[in-house]
């Protein structure tokens, strides 16, 4: 027994970062979780007919897409890929030295969105994109000696394009309220939004999806002719918006993109709804319920992209597109996949001389988890009818209803991490049923 | 997509080679595309009815599998391997 005990994952840490580099990117993805919903109900009045410019919002807005889905696709990524890719870290400081440069670069840039202030603006998205430029070295370096699954090495190479594109765009429009832009401010947003959500996220998590939803579902190896396919796909969509942004043929291009795009998207899920279906572990609750919420919401995403370039006359079809994109599809494919991965990463860290390794399933914590996924849902239900019934009152009650449910995400995550420094003798919950 | 054991959306999980010897039960999963290594090392795992251990012969280190082994109450021993290959000894825990 006592050999057990020192044996288990020898080896397996090889190539997995301390401990304290993914948790700290997720604990910090966790608390602006709970500072988004804040922001939101501070910005409630200005919400429901957003469409850009200094405030709340806009605030709410980058605390989930940097404070939550850049957050936590870095810390994903930066210990999942080494694995993945069988490519040791380049630099083992990197990670910290990024959280460090990054994490207040995004509370200053919310800060200054929030409250106008254009020097702490300007300073927070210096900061912001610093450590976002080291984060792309890194992963350039990683997908550029990686051996095997290229399905994420393809997916991972246009999401660093992406980030590019971002970069320039974010730096831009942040120093165009100093007075100095880079590009014209239509320019920079029209690049901006398609290459920050669809781009750089949303390849992650199309490229993250192919590996970590067959090993969640102990399914077979996903086809790769396929998953390249959706990846050629969506590039090309991708590079359609980017031509279009520059104002040659913009409808016509936008459109084609879209039904591209949508190409891209309906190979992804199909795959994805095979590996489902054939997966060894059939019961996988209520973290692929959100998975699958997720990804209805992709595809009403790009319908309300259609809508918004077909100038549908429906009010507050912007915002309700941001909100389906952001919150809808990024947002819940996310948290869904991140109560698996906290108990599954707590427990391939297990603490050294633990009398038995905690299992993910005595690590997780499933009432918080059940108060998360109906606040989170109810939440995104009351921020689209907010939307289109243009109700500031509406939108307070989303962003109360989405602060509780972030309050009981991040107790979850809490429960791990204090569950993985005090593991309890417990049997596990057979979650493998292994026909 | 060199490996004509690939088709449509996705293929069954092929089956690794088994046998048995001395020391435990066999099971090489060289040459299988992520995750199926561990899903047929979890399947063996799984219908194994005595105690007796599992030699997993890997060309990697596997370190996804093991929260997935410790939950079946499982514990994995790096064993020496010839070169170039991942030596696994596979036990149940007490």
């Amino acid at each position: 027994m006592k050999r057990h005990m020192h044996t288990f994952l020898s080896g397996a840490k090889s190539r997995l970062l301390p401990a304290s580099v993914p948790f700290r990117f997720f604990g910090a993805a966790c608390v602006y979780h709970v500072l988004a919903w804040v922001a939101l109900f501070a910005g409630a009045d200005q919400f429901p007919h957003f469409s850009g410019g200094l405030g709340w919002p806009l605030a709410a807005l980058h605390l989930i897409t940097l404070g939550v889905l850049t957050m936590t696709a870095m810390g994903a990524s930066l210990q999942l890929l080494p694995v993945a890719t069988r490519q040791p870290v380049f630099a083992l400081r990197a990670p910290a030295v990024i959280w460090w440069i990054y994490t207040p670069g995004v509370a200053a840039l919310a800060l200054g969105m929030g409250t106008g202030q254009t020097l702490l603006l300007t300073g927070g998205a210096t900061s912001v994109v610093a450590g976002l430029a080291v984060y792309g070295a890194l992963l350039a370096h990683n997908l550029y000696g990686a051996r095997g699954m290229p399905n994420v090495i393809a997916h991972g190479w246009v999401a660093l394009a992406s980030l590019a594109v971002l970069l320039v765009t974010a730096l831009s429009l942040a120093y165009s309220y100093g007075g100095v832009p880079i590009l014209t401010r239509p320019l920079a947003l029209a690049l901006h939004v398609p290459f920050a959500a669809y781009g750089f996220m949303g390849m992650l998590v199309l490229g993250f999806s192919c590996v970590l939803v067959p090993m969640f579902a102990l399914s077979p190896a996903i086809d790769e002719r396929s998953v390249l396919v959706s990846c050629i796909f969506a590039a090309i969509a991708l590079l359609g918006v980017g031509v279009a942004a520059f104002g040659i043929a913009p409808a016509r291009l936008r459109i084609a993109a879209l039904v591209v795009g949508s190409v891209a998207v309906v190979v992804h899920l199909r795959l994805m709804r095979h590996a489902l279906a054939t997966g060894l572990r059939r019961s996988l609750g209520g973290s692929f319920m959100l998975v699958r919420i997720a990804w209805g919401l992709l595809v009403a995403s790009l319908l309300a992209a259609l809508g918004i370039v077909l100038e549908l006359p429906m009010a507050g079809l912007p915002t309700l597109f941001g909100m389906l994109l952001v919150a809808g599809w990024l947002l819940t494919i996310l948290v869904g996949l991140l109560q698996r991965i906290l108990p599954f990463l707590a427990s391939m860290h297990a603490i050294p001389g633990s009398r038995r390794p905690p299992t993910p399933s005595t690590l997780t914590a499933p009432r918080p988890l059940a108060i998360h996924f109906y606040c989170h849902l109810a939440a995104l239900c009351c921020l689209a009818v907010a939307t289109m019934t243009d109700s500031p009152n509406l939108t307070r009650t989303a962003a109360v209803t989405g602060l509780a449910g972030a309050l009981a995400f991040a107790a979850f995550f809490a429960l791990v991490l204090w569950r993985r420094r005090h593991p309890v003798a417990m049997t596990p919950v057979r979650t493998t049923s292994v026909a | 997509m060199n490996d004509p054991r690939h088709s449509g959306d996705a293929s069954p999980v092929r089956n690794p080679r088994r046998w048995v010897e001395h020391d435990g039960v066999h099971i090489d999963v060289r040459g299988l595309p992520p995750p199926e290594p561990m899903v047929a090392i979890l399947a063996l795992v799984e219908s194994m009815r005595d105690a007796g251990p599992v030699i997993v012969h890997h060309e990697r280190d596997p370190q996804m599998l093991y929260p997935e082994l410790a939950e079946l109450g499982w514990a994995a021993t790096r064993i020496d391997g010839v070169a170039g290959e991942v030596r696994l000894r596979l036990e149940r825990l007490e």
